[in-house]
């Protein structure tokens, strides 16, 4: 079913948008970078594109859906002409097109395609530029074709018509949910007004005309061919509306006279005359005129009454029509050929009922017993959460979830089974036959535990002469002393900075005595005396054997057959010192600038070696406190 | 409930401890406390940490492969609750707990024997080289033997005194 929906048509753009649309849809679909270096092939390929690109889209662009002829009501010759024009156009540009195509095979430089085709394109435009008053023309006709209402012109359709200002578009708007103008100006309704209602589920269009005058054919308006037309081109019911009170200006007579010369449009259509606006006293008078000046209507038309002021009969009006229309359509139907095809498809067989016996459905009686019991245990049974309410609520009572365990013996439900033991998983152990894989470990053990019985007994004696007590006893006291040595050079090493290098002479806790020392020589097992008593330990004699008598002590000689070191402070004559305390002072000087030197391990003024280059914490960590932005 | 093995040093972690990190490719890592993660972090491979069970295994150090190990696996289907079943499961426990502890004594052992021989004549060769410590070199080559050195006591003999009760 083709719907003719003008809304749904696209707008017409002005002759200089037209162009606009044309000419970037150019530039945005085909390649817009050439360089000049380009073979020429490609040059002209390029430019030729543009060309040829433009044409098509103005021959695609000028091909709207809206040449497709709608129903002819307008004056055609403007119509026409608008579309005679564009098409003129269209050949034009495909002539020009086609001409600068053939130029542009021989363009030979970039510049000269490019000029070609800004020549093309020109022309192009201006053609479209002379056709802009139709493009303009062919909007407003869209505009107009869009604000028509959307007949189907093949659905059923009720068609009311009459005189002006008789009170069809009141009707309407009664039985539809249209809202059209009322006024009591004659040509109210300029236009065809469409509305819609239902009768036995079935949608209906109702069509609402203009006033139609009595008059010839030639002089009617462009108004009253609306309905006209409508009229014959509308496979629909007609409801012809008679003012019965001569309200609308025009007295009965006149009605009727309008009736018989339209009459040849209602052929072959459900017509239906309404006697509008009915006032009581009127109504015998009225119908008799219509009667008799009707009287030769056919018979199939129907007449009836009814006020749209009052409401009185305007369903029975829409009742009546639809009905007619639907026999008709359903007449129609019947006789056409389609429906041969649909009726033999389908045929509801509906059994003859043999006698007048009854024959309920059977159920069985054990069928209908568990139905009752089911019943009766559903409101019997009892549910989790009444035992939960019973045994004090929900926080009280938590619902036993074993009860329905499924295993092989019924007291096992409450037994808790630990997942931890001995920091291993029970659940990795379990298994049915764990029995006997333990056996086999046991046996594999026990069999190891002999093999290894034997080995110990055969193992081989070792060849290593194993030590007797005594030596263990020395050894362990080699490791004792080995030990004391290395735990007394970890002390001093630890204070070594900080102890003080006092010279062994100056043992402040006489710890170097001949005493001790007799005690570790003997522990050594040598003789603890034999040091005191060696040859060069003993005091010489020969002092004391040369000189017998005492009174007379020969200094001189002891000077010289003893050497001794000189007094510190003696200040020998030939060294440039004045006495023996700035000897003294300048020795002590001496000695406290060498000290420094001597505690850093340097073996001089000139050494100036650094063991560590780099030591690591000085150039590594962090500060406890401040930054470390220097190192 | 489930003890879990730390991935780093194969500890056991009880519920309630440690960190469980689950990667992009879902494949979890268990800790068990912070130094194993710190650890895992680094990027250092438990395999060359020395303390690590894994390294332990790799280097020989504990036992391996043995059939102990394979009566622990983790089951994925659960199975029926049995009594039976549950009772010599934790009996088994312990007896394979027994079994196992004795297998790794004896594979230490068997892993610390061949010290003695060396460990003697370390402690040979100590006592030659050293002996001089604890006694003097004359005492030595006085008295060859590698012992202490006999304390020689002084004993003052009372002969005069019976030189004077002789007179």
């Amino acid at each position: 079913m083709v719907q003719y929906n003008f809304k749904k048509m696209t707008a017409v753009p002005t002759g200089k948008d037209f162009i606009d649309i044309i000419l970037s849809r150019t530039q945005r679909q085909t390649p817009t970078v050439v360089h000049k270096g380009y073979a020429i092939s490609r040059l002209r390929q390029f430019y030729m594109r543009k060309v040829k690109y433009t044409q098509q889209t103005f021959m695609r662009s000028s091909q709207p859906s809206s040449t497709s002829s709608p129903l002819g009501r307008h004056p055609s010759d403007h119509y026409k002409l608008a579309l005679g024009q564009i098409n003129t156009a269209r050949n034009l540009i495909s002539k020009v097109a086609k001409d600068y195509v053939k130029l542009l095979k021989f363009g030979d430089s970039l510049y000269r395609c490019k000029s070609l085709k800004v020549a093309a394109l020109g022309r192009m435009c201006t053609i479209m530029k002379r056709i802009s008053p139709s493009l303009a023309y062919l909007e407003q006709v869209r505009q107009h074709m869009a604000r028509l209402p959307s007949i189907d012109p093949n659905t059923r359709t009720i068609l009311i018509c009459g005189y002006p200002n008789v009170g069809k578009s009141s009707f309407i708007n009664k039985i539809t949910r249209a809202d059209v103008d009322v006024q009591p100006y004659a040509f109210t309704t300029k236009s065809l007004f469409v509305g819609h209602t239902d009768y036995k589920y079935l949608r209906y269009q109702v069509i609402d005309t203009p006033g139609i005058l009595d008059r010839p054919f030639e002089d009617r308006n462009i108004i009253e061919m609306c309905s006209i037309t409508a009229l014959a081109h509308l496979r629909a019911a007609v409801l012809f509306f008679l003012d019965v009170s001569g309200s609308c200006g025009y007295s009965v007579a006149q009605q009727a006279a309008l009736f018989h010369s339209i009459k040849s449009l209602f052929m072959n259509k459900p017509l239906i005359i309404e006697d509008m606006k009915l006032v009581t006293e009127m109504k015998a008078e009225a119908a008799k005129t219509v009667v008799a000046q009707g009287g030769e209507a056919s018979g199939e038309a129907v007449l009836l009454t009814m006020s749209t002021l009052t409401e009185d009969g305007v369903i029975a009006v829409k009742n009546a029509a639809c009905e007619r229309l639907l026999n008709q359509r359903v007449e129609i139907k019947m006789k056409s050929k389609k429906i041969n095809d649909c009726l033999n498809r389908f045929h509801v067989a509906m059994p003859k009922p043999r006698d007048n016996k009854e024959r309920p459905p059977c159920i069985p009686q054990a069928v209908l017993e568990a139905r009752a019991k089911e019943t009766q245990q559903k409101e019997k049974r009892k549910l989790e959460r009444d035992l939960e309410d019973e045994n004090g609520g929900a926080g009280v009572y938590s619902a036993s979830l074993r009860k329905h365990y499924i295993l092989a013996d019924e007291e096992w439900k409450e037994d808790i089974m630990p997942e931890i033991l001995d920091g291993h998983n029970v659940y990795d152990f379990v298994d049915a036959d764990i029995l006997q894989r333990l056996e086999e470990l046991e046996r594999e053990e026990g069999l190891r535990l002999e093999a290894e019985a034997e080995a110990e007994d055969d193992a081989l004696d070792m060849d290593a002469r194993d030590l007797s007590p005594e030596e263990r006893e020395a050894l362990a006291e080699i490791k004792k002393k080995k030990a004391m040595l290395i735990q007394e050079h970890r002390i001093k090493k630890s204070t070594a900075e900080s102890r003080p290098t006092v010279p062994r002479k100056f043992d402040r806790y006489r710890s170097f005595t001949t005493k001790r020392m007799g005690r570790e020589l003997s522990t050594l097992g040598m003789d603890p005396s034999a040091p005191s008593t060696g040859e060069r330990s003993q005091a010489r004699g020969d002092d004391e054997a040369v000189n017998m008598d005492v009174d007379q002590p020969n200094k001189k000689l002891r000077l010289r057959s003893r050497s001794r070191s000189r007094p510190p402070g003696e200040v020998v004559p030939g060294e440039g010192l004045r006495d023996s305390a700035q000897k003294v002072k300048a020795i002590k000087l001496a000695k406290n600038s060498v000290k420094l030197r001597n505690k850093s391990a340097r073996r001089g003024e000139a050494d100036r070696v650094i063991p560590n280059m780099k030591p690591k914490h000085l150039f590594s960590g962090k500060r406890s406190i401040g930054k470390t932005s220097r190192r | 409930m489930r003890i879990e093995k730390c991935w780093f040093c194969s500890s056991s972690i009880y519920p309630g401890h440690g960190i469980q990190f689950v990667r992009n490719d879902a494949k979890i890592f268990r800790f068990c406390r912070s130094k194993c993660h710190k650890n895992f972090k680094m990027k250092r491979n438990p395999r060359k940490v020395k303390w690590t069970k894994a390294y332990r295994r790799v280097h020989g150090k504990d036992m391996t492969q043995d059939s102990t190990f394979e009566l622990e696996r983790k089951r994925n289907r659960p199975e029926r609750y049995d009594r039976n079943v549950a009772e010599n499961t934790l009996k088994a426990i312990k007896k394979i707990d027994k079994v196992r502890v004795a297998r790794e004594a004896r594979h230490h052992a068997q892993r610390m024997k061949g010290n003695k021989v060396s460990e003697m004549k370390a402690a040979v060769k100590e006592l030659e080289q050293s002996i001089h410590m604890v006694k003097a070199p004359i005492a030595l080559k006085e008295d060859p033997s590698l012992t202490l050195p006999k304390l020689k006591v002084k004993v003052v003999q009372p002969a005069q005194a019976e030189d004077q009760m002789e007179e």
